[in-house]
């Protein structure tokens, strides 16, 4: 009886040891400490779902008229470089929004110490 | 079908779906249990009590998870960082406990079995070594993962796991054949 226990022993017992444990109430217990669900506003859903379908009704309308041909017809009017202009404008404001959208949504952009570079 | 971790965890994150996270901590109160036990040294209600600290923070955090690593390694880092936090206010002296070795070597106290002599040896251990131990070679985590765990670095997860295995096959030296 000297000598060491094998590996493979070893590793069966550790893993053996570890037998499943039975719930036995326990996830009950965490989720009757869990913060309660804050009951969502139905009418705020409501309301928003009403605004999109009023302003694309109102954009569906005004884009059926002479409003596109009057617009292009302007559009072609304007000088190249203020085209240009726009186009980078509006490339700067969707893009700030991306960025934004993005620091919203991702934790460690706004916590720059969480950062790996 | 049934639903992955990654999907419960996005149903959490969209609706603050209770059911779903219930079901995650159904899925992983066995191994986050079990973990906590062998670092408290087998004290069951200590080891419950910081198993629910572990799920409320869990819950509270999971915007947190990236879905870089398992959801059960998250949880295991969560359920370790609880248990220093808790040993740090307990003021315990984190480490080999000279009482309960001193009882391993006493023969009077040795057990018939060799896994009851098993979960002795591992109580005795230092937590460095026990929690690289339980994490890899019970659990199943790679060294890498049991490294993020810990966060230690990767060699000294692979040092403690091999010291922590020659300590155990000293200690259950009885055991060998022959």
């Amino acid at each position: 009886m000297n000598g060491m226990i094998d590996d493979q022993t070893l590793d069966r017992q550790l893993r053996e040891a570890m037998p499943y444990i039975d719930d036995d109430g326990f996830t009950a217990r965490v989720m009757a400490r869990l913060p309660a669900v804050r009951p969502r506003p139905q009418w705020l859903r409501a309301m928003v779902l009403l605004g999109l379908t009023i302003l694309g009704s109102a954009m569906a309308w005004m884009l059926a008229g002479p409003f596109v041909r009057h617009g292009m017809v302007q559009l072609a009017n304007f000088p190249i470089w203020l085209l240009v202009v726009l186009a980078f404008g509006c490339g700067l404001i969707l893009g700030a929004l991306a960025v934004v959208a993005m620091v919203h949504k991702t934790p460690e952009a706004r916590d720059f110490t969480r950062l790996r570079f | 079908m049934e639903l992955t971790d990654a999907d419960l965890i996005a149903r959490v994150l969209v609706d603050d779906d209770h059911h779903a996270f219930a079901e995650l901590v159904r899925r992983h109160q066995s191994s986050v249990r079990g973990l906590l036990r062998q670092l408290t040294r087998a004290d069951l209600a200590l080891a419950d009590d910081l198993a629910q600290e572990t799920f409320l923070r869990a819950y509270k955090n999971i915007r947190s998870f990236r879905g870089e690593a398992r959801f059960s390694t998250w949880l295991y880092r969560i359920a370790y960082n609880c248990f220093r936090e808790d040993a740090r206010r307990r003021k315990e002296v984190v480490g080999l406990n000279q009482e309960q070795l001193q009882m391993e070597h006493d023969p009077q106290t040795v057990d018939p079995g060799l896994r009851h002599d098993l979960a002795h040896a591992l109580k005795a251990l230092p937590l460095h070594e026990r929690a690289a131990i339980v994490l890899c070679c019970q659990n199943g985590l790679s060294h890498d993962e049991a490294a993020r765990v810990l966060d230690i670095p990767l060699g000294t997860v692979k040092t403690n796991v091999l010291r922590g295995r020659e300590k155990l096959k000293k200690m259950l030296a009885a055991w060998a054949p022959g």
